[in-house]
């Protein structure tokens, strides 16, 4: 259904049986059926993003609600991409569903290394990595560059960044588009501001709204962001989604409730 | 799975609900259960709490909206709870807190099995719960806790995570002749599906999750650790 058969297919291409990713950073590094009952809808597994060193987590690490979703901040600890190939790369080739592993990108170096790594492991599907906040198009091209090799590569950054990056990654043409969810800062219970990623559904309307700005610039854009209902997920593949993430709806305790919901025709 | 709240009450500070959940969803003291009622963001996570001499099972935290009748969605008991030794006769616990109902939940199992308990509190209980309280649980300060830390067989503690510094001040580095099991309160949004370190505790084996390796930890694993 997802073979579009007047493109032709490249080796570096992305294809997934079915449109739905979790976002990074909601299931973990590795699936596991136990406490997911709902890995079998998804098109392929993202893991929490990695980094080539192990990072700890943020001190201010924090959840906020607010009415509409809640602000997760957490500084994505992480155990270093050489950690976490060691513990999850059995986990992630007995899958049942392929995984896309979600590089943070520190530097182009530190990519091609993480990269490296990450090649000729089993069922691994893409590597899809996270562009620091306002990243050049000089940077991109290099941070592209060091990516390249046998996996497909999904770039993710806010829908803000795009208009900067939007011409060069028409010409480099990256397997996919990722556009993450909104950040948003609010006062922890100490009146500290903090920062972080926004889920929840008040985050759906931006979601659909930036798909619906980008969806014309002839790249593969994966959206998500709020999604708590299927008719919102096929909104979003009606507008010309690629793949639809979803976040915070995993998390719910009766999640694959969503999947269970019909289909708007 | 599905339930519907029974009833709510107010203890101190905190909502108390009692639900119809079947004999099999039982709560160890310390686990938490999550729940949810539709339409809300993120799950609740409830834990058995001391609610005098009511013998059914209740719950708190309970969010402010939740209204007896409201129908919810639980997972099963998540988590590492408290564990009370059989042997243990002198039981001490150890809150900073006015109202703590979830290391209160010890009381009825640590009497029944004639165990001496002292509560060792920081700030004056709310006055809810003194009434509530046996008369043979002994409330004092935390000073006659360092005064005394030779009398306890083991010890128990609630504190929330911001508090993990001031128990190690307190406690300081000695070597203690009695076992600790400390619950720490933490948000737990992702109940361990996600690995999503909101709740992340420091421990001497490293960072751990207080959702899925917790949220009881063996004090011993919290002291001698900074931050």
């Amino acid at each position: 259904m997802w073979l579009d058969e007047d493109v032709p297919i490249r080796k570096r291409d992305l294809f997934l049986e079915k449109p739905f990713l979790n976002a990074p950073g909601i299931l973990g590094f590795a699936p596991d059926p136990h406490t997911m009952p709902f890995l079998r809808e998804l098109g392929a597994f993202v893991t929490l993003p990695i980094s080539r060193s192990p990072r700890q987590p943020a001190a201010t690490r924090t959840c906020l609600p607010f009415p509409g979703g809640f602000l997760l901040h957490t500084g994505w600890p992480n155990p270093g991409i050489r950690h976490a190939i060691a513990r999850y790369q059995r986990a992630w080739a007995e899958a049942d569903l392929p995984v896309i592993v979600h590089l943070l990108g520190e530097s182009p170096g530190m990519v091609a290394d993480m990269v490296r790594r990450l090649e000729g492991l089993e069922n691994i599907m893409a590597v899809e990595l996270g562009l620091p906040l306002g990243c050049s198009p000089s940077a991109l091209v290099a941070y592209l560059d060091a990516a390249s090799g046998e996996l497909p590569v999904v770039i993710s950054l806010p829908p803000d960044d795009l208009p900067l990056l939007l011409e060069t990654l028409v010409e480099q043409q990256p397997a996919a588009v990722h556009l993450q969810p909104p950040r948003g800062t609010l006062p922890n219970t100490t009146g500290t501001l903090v920062s972080g990623r926004l889920y929840g559904p008040a985050t759906f309307p931006l979601a659909l709204q930036a798909l619906l700005h980008w969806a014309d610039s002839g790249l593969r854009l994966i959206a998500g962001g709020g999604i708590f209902a299927q008719v919102e997920a096929q909104a979003l593949l009606d507008s010309g989604a690629f793949a639809v993430e979803l976040d915070a709806v995993l998390w719910q305790i009766d999640a694959q409730k969503i999947f269970n919901q019909s289909t708007r025709k | 799975m599905e339930c519907k709240l029974l009833e709510v009450a107010q203890i101190g500070l905190s909502n108390v609900g009692i639900l119809d959940l079947p004999p099999y969803a039982c709560l160890k003291p310390g686990q938490y259960l999550p729940c949810q009622k539709p339409g809300e963001n993120l799950s609740a996570n409830l834990f058995r709490v001391f609610n005098g001499s009511d013998p059914r099972l209740s719950l708190a935290p309970l969010p402010q909206s939740w209204q007896p009748g409201d129908h919810l969605t639980y997972a099963l008991p998540h988590g590492r709870g408290f564990s009370l030794p059989a042997t243990a006769r002198r039981i001490g616990l150890l809150t900073f807190t006015q109202t703590p109902l979830r290391l209160l939940s010890l009381v009825q199992p640590a009497l029944s099995q004639n165990a001496a308990i002292s509560l060792f509190c920081k700030t004056p209980i709310h006055c809810d719960i003194l009434t509530r309280l046996p008369t043979s649980v002994e409330v004092a300060s935390l000073s006659s806790l360092k005064e005394n830390l030779g009398w306890p067989d083991i010890l128990f503690v609630d504190i929330c995570h911001q508090e993990t510094e001031a128990l190690l001040q307190f406690l300081g580095e000695r070597q203690f002749s009695f076992e600790g099991q400390v619950l720490v309160r933490t948000a737990m949004p992702c109940r361990g599906i996600g690995a999503c370190s909101v709740c992340a505790i420091k421990t001497r084996h490293g960072w751990r999750q207080a959702c899925t390796d917790g949220p009881v930890f063996p004090l011993k694993d919290l002291l001698h650790v900074a931050g």
